[in-house]
């Protein structure tokens, strides 16, 4: 009960329109909206259209992997800072005209960088060419991991020596990555330390013993006599009571 | 599916049979979403009442109370629409709707059983806990976007809450990963059929542990109570949705519940059998009726037993919730990050460690073998097991699938879609 | 706040700066106690002060006083602290025989302790499921409130009335109990002591409740005394101090003969005194102190009001004994019209929230020159604001609820 089917191209075209108009629209909204909030909002409906066409494309890991990361948390964390800070000046933004100018240029160019390295490529082959191949993995998980480790078994089947041989594994980058997240994550950790003495007010105990050192501290030491329990039926607060003899 | 409707009107293949094929999907979610709403806040009222020493609703719909909670929806929908002054119109509005969806979407992946399921997703695992991930944009715009001091405070809460949970959440996730060897919820839920000895939560001790872990922190996730904060009614009146009415209101608590189902329901696939019952009835029934009919028949009782799961889990989230007190925020993350965390990555390490040294598991004391796990990542020659038609050893194969119309049996796989063929009940 | 002084441990230094929050708790809000309002000053999530605005419930009750008689301003003293009318009819009642010098009849004293024992007892159940409402446990509240019902048929049996009884007058009480009374009580009080130890275990002894109160709104003994604190929350600190032992003459003789404890801590030791009384007969009847309760914090508070309800259940068993034991006049009210010397009177009275006083001064006529009460709630809830300085905004329901605060008695 494959909906997404895509012998059937009607239906993988359709779909990918919709997928995409809502990317490139939402897009649009991020640019030109003026609301820091909303701008953030239309960032998070862009990339899930593009979680879709990833999952449109097959790559059902992948898409899950861009919800969850990219939308799950980087745009939560974005979504935060955005609605903790915004003040006055950036509820409104507006954009002056040489901003627009520079983006444009930017922008462009780094678009026409994209789009010629993207057409140049050779390789370009539809799923379909996927499915014809002598064997071909699947797109679960165990492969992606396995190609992370270096071995790529997703290539087993392919046809060309050339291309079966020229794929290497992904090792090397992802150790590179999980250093740099340990890096991002310890450097997290003590930007966001409070720093604090010695006497820490964390936890309660001894937050409760500041709050006795506070009030010792302030005014005379207690006066003994005044505060003895005895518990032999007199009231503690001696000098208050009327009927004490003492 | 699509295949069976499009040769029925005999159009051969055309987009109207998938199109009819997502609709009724798209029909028997929704229905299992809001029925099953209605259905909890009926339970949650009744059972608060009975634990509260007091019987809950009685009057409308007869001696129970059940239509009370349609009372209340059409009370609310007749309520006026209320949008405060500071609010953000178009943030405020949209809220509820982004909560209700990715509660909703996570249904796609969710295999009600063995074959049941929206959309084969072959990382269904990953793919509802990213999604479920999404529900927490509901709550920080709906206390952004309200414009109130309170309803901000209830947002910031919530969100640092289940961002934080998701760790955890993962990391037991993680374990029947493991011992199953794939991330797809079908295959994951298969391998439990048979006697209840077959339940991942019973493989080993540190599963056991991982599914009491994996439940605390699904409740926490789906902010129910002891972690309700977000809505902690005493302290910030009602938190983000405090300036909420009518039907705005009642989509985030049918976001809640039907959340709640969800994690319910993965936590019974994952740990405690799926579709499948302590004792294989409907695979009895299943194989004794034989062809076409007693294979759906054990699905719909497959069906059955999964929403039982689920309505069990959620039975148990609101047993906890009218029973503890609330607990504060910075307590919930100390538990987050000091209990859940570690107990959760001791549960993954010890699990590995039981499967690699093969000790024994509930499995075993019955006399059952264990279940193997089955590579299915590749198809093609000579690599894959699903070139055999039997079943990989220690799975008692549930039901025949005759409706299986791509032939897994062919050496050399042309124009098949991508997606495993491998038995597990794809089709 | 704090001083610059690095050595000072109460010095906290941050590295970055956040902007404080200005946020209005009440007067319409679920957990304040009444018509409360609270005005925080929060970074955050830390609180680092707290104001209450009093006055919304101001009903003029003692400028009222001033035109009525002694007899025709007991309903106003129903409407003070309404959870606890009993009580405070009763100190109205003491201040104005104190004043006309007139000596209550034997089954009189007895009826009294046996009413204001129970009005205590019901006072504490609000207190107990309130305070478990605020911190989220919705059940305690009912299972209370069930018990409360019961007592309060037993009030409507013996008065008419539900909430504002106005039976205690000057004088004795309006009317006798009646008969078979006393059997009821008997049954409620035997059914009762089976439902304290559920309540000790959905509240006193589970772990939320105790990591969400122990610890919080420490109080030192000395602070207690200095803001006039009285009744559990005094006692809740360590200070030992009940009226019922320690007041006038004039009260206490109300409660001679009886054998009860004062529930107070040992401030060295932090244990309670062990009491002889046992009235279920197994460990749950007194409930281990938490490794994380400090003497003075919420919990002790709140298990001071517990354990007081356990000895009002003792008093009122002896005190059916000895009401049934004497018979004659139950105190019969004094005339409606009834002239006051040119005197006044001062009377303290142990009330479930601390010490209520009643202050009247006559000029010969049946109307008093002047009517006063000394709110035991107002002084309880001034020691919020130092409490409240450098907590979570989480706790403040925890420590106001720890006061148990009725806004009827602190506005009047």
């Amino acid at each position: 009960m494959d909906l997404l089917a895509v012998a059937w191209p009607y239906w993988h075209q359709f779909f990918f329109i919709i997928f995409a108009t809502i990317a490139i629209g939402f897009g649009f909204g991020v640019l030109l909206s003026k609301n820091v909030v909303r701008m953030a909002f239309y960032l998070v409906l862009s990339l899930g259209s593009t979680a879709g066409l990833f999952f449109l494309a097959g790559a059902e890991f992948v898409g899950a992997m861009q919800l969850m990361i990219y939308v799950g948390g980087t745009l939560v964390l974005l979504i935060f800072g955005v609605m903790l800070t915004a003040q006055k000046d950036f509820i409104n933004m507006d954009t002056h005209t040489q901003d627009w100018i520079l983006a444009t240029i930017v922008g462009g160019s780094l678009l026409m960088v994209l789009l010629f390295g993207a057409f140049g490529a050779e390789d370009w082959r539809t799923p379909q060419d996927i499915n014809d191949a002598h064997v071909s993995a699947t797109k679960e998980a165990t492969p992606l991991g396995l190609a992370l480790t270096g071995i790529r078994v997703d290539t087993l089947g392919e046809s060309t020596d050339a291309v079966a041989d020229g794929k290497s594994g992904y090792l090397m980058p992802f150790i590179i990555v999980s250093f740099h997240l340990l890096v991002v994550l310890i450097g997290a950790a003590y930007m966001a330390r409070t720093k604090k003495l010695s006497h820490a007010t964390d936890d309660k105990s001894s937050r409760a013993k500041l709050m006795l050192f506070k009030m010792e501290h302030e005014e005379e030491p207690l006066e003994e006599a005044k505060y003895v329990v005895t518990h032999k039926g007199k009231s503690a607060l001696n000098p208050l009571d009327p009927n004490d003899e003492n | 599916m699509a295949d069976f409707i499009n040769n029925i009107f005999g159009i051969g293949d055309s987009w109207v049979g998938y199109l009819i094929a997502a609709l009724i999907a798209a029909v028997l979610i929704l229905h299992v979403v809001a029925v099953g709403a209605l259905l909890f806040i009926w339970m949650e009222r009744k059972i608060s009442g009975r634990i509260q020493d007091r019987l809950g609703p009685t009057r409308v719909g007869g001696k129970y109370g059940w239509l009370q909670t349609l009372a209340d929806g059409i009370k609310l929908i007749a309520k006026e629409d209320i949008t405060p002054d500071l609010a953000d119109r178009f943030l405020f509005k949209i809220a509820p709707y982004v909560g209700l969806a990715a509660s909703y979407a996570a249904f796609i992946a969710l295999p009600f059983a063995d074959g049941v399921v929206a959309q084969h997703v072959n990382t269904a695992v990953f793919f509802v806990l990213a999604v479920l991930g999404l529900e927490v944009f509901s709550v920080i715009l709906a206390g952004y976007s309200s414009g109130s001091k309170w309803s901000l405070f209830g947002a910031m809460r919530e969100a640092a809450q289940v961002v934080s949970y998701e760790v955890p959440l993962g990391m037991c996730v993680v374990v029947p990963v493991m011992i199953c060897g794939t991330m797809n919820l079908t295959t994951i839920g298969n391998m439990q059929a048979g006697l209840f000895t077959n339940w991942l939560v019973f493989n080993d001790p540190f599963t056991f542990l991982t599914a009491i872990i994996y439940f605390t922190c699904a409740t926490a996730g789906v902010n129910r109570a002891p972690f309700d904060l977000a809505e902690a009614e005493s302290e910030l009146v009602a938190g983000f949705h405090t300036e909420y009415s009518g039907l705005r209101w009642s989509l985030f608590f049918m976001a809640e519940y039907s959340s709640m189902f969800v994690v319910s329901a993965l936590a019974s696939i994952l740990f405690f059998g799926g579709s499948h019952g302590p004792i294989p009835v409907g695979q009895w029934i299943g194989e004794t009726i034989g062809g076409t009919w007693g294979l759906s028949i054990s699905r719909i009782i497959g069906v059955g037993n999964l929403l039982l799961k689920g309505l069990i889990g959620v039975t148990v989230m609101m047993w906890i919730r009218w029973s503890f007190p609330r607990l504060r925020i910075d307590q919930v993350m100390t538990m987050c990050l000091k209990y859940c965390v570690p107990l959760a990555a001791l549960g993954f390490i010890g699990a590995t460690t039981w499967q690699y040294l093969d000790l024994p598991t509930a499995n075993s004391l019955v006399g059952n073998p264990r279940y193997e796990k089955h590579e299915m990542w590749t198809e093609g020659v000579g690599v894959t097991p699903a070139a055999d038609a039997g079943p990989a050893s220690g799975i008692p194969d549930p039901e025949p699938h005759s409706e299986d119309k791509t032939a897994n049996t062919d050496s050399v796989t042309v124009k098949t879609l991508p997606v495993s063929v491998v038995k597990g009940g794809e089709r | 706040m704090a001083t610059s002084k690095i050595d000072d441990p109460r010095v906290i230094e941050f590295d970055v700066r956040t902007d404080e929050m200005l946020i209005n708790m009440g007067p319409q809000h679920p957990s304040t106690h009444g018509v409360l309002r609270l005005v925080l000053r929060t970074d955050g999530e830390v609180v680092s002060d707290v104001e209450p605005h009093l006055g919304y419930l101001h009903r003029c009750a003692e400028k009222i006083g001033e035109n009525l008689t002694a007899r025709q301003w007991v309903p106003y003293t129903d409407r003070m602290d309404y959870l606890a009318a009993m009580n405070m009819n009763l100190g109205w009642s003491l201040v104005i025989e104190k004043l006309l010098e007139y000596d209550l009849p034997e089954r009189g004293r007895h009826l009294r302790v046996i009413i204001s024992e129970m009005g205590r007892i019901a006072s504490h159940l609000v207190a107990m499921g309130t305070y478990g409402l605020d911190l989220g446990s919705f059940t305690p509240f009912l299972y209370g409130f069930r018990e409360r019902e019961k007592i309060l048929n037993l009030f409507e049996e013996a008065c008419g009335a539900r909430l504002t009884y106005s039976y205690l007058t000057p004088g004795g009480a309006t009317a006798d109990l009646p008969v078979g009374w006393t059997d009821k009580c008997r049954q409620f009080l035997n059914q009762f002591k089976e439902v304290i130890p559920e309540l000790h275990t959905l509240l006193t002894t589970n772990s939320i409740f105790v990591s969400r109160t122990a610890g919080i709104g420490v109080m030192s003994a000395k602070m207690a005394v200095d803001y006039g604190c009285t009744g559990p929350v005094l006692r809740g600190s360590g200070v030992y101090h009940d009226l019922r032992f320690h007041g006038e003459e004039r009260y206490t003789e109300m409660y001679e003969g009886y054998v009860f404890d004062v529930i107070c801590a040992d401030p060295e030791t932090g244990e309670y005194p062990e009491s002889n009384y046992e009235f279920h007969g197994d460990s749950l009847d007194y409930p281990e102190i938490p490794r994380q309760a400090i003497l003075g914090d919420c919990w002790h508070r709140f298990y001071v009001r517990m354990l007081e309800v356990v000895q009002s259940v003792r008093l009122i068993e002896q005190a059916i004994e000895k009401y049934e034991a004497t018979s004659g006049d139950w105190g019969t009210p004094i005339k409606l019209v009834q002239k006051l010397p040119a005197k006044e009177a001062y009377m303290e009275t142990e009330a479930p929230r601390g010490q209520m006083g009643f202050y009247v001064v006559g000029n010969g006529d049946s109307i008093p020159w002047r009517v006063r009460a000394r709110s035991s709630s107002f002084c309880n809830l001034s020691v919020t604001a130092p409490l409240c300085q450098g907590i979570l905004l989480a706790d403040i329901p925890a420590i106001v609820g720890s006061l148990d605060v009725v806004m009827g008695e602190i506005d009047r």
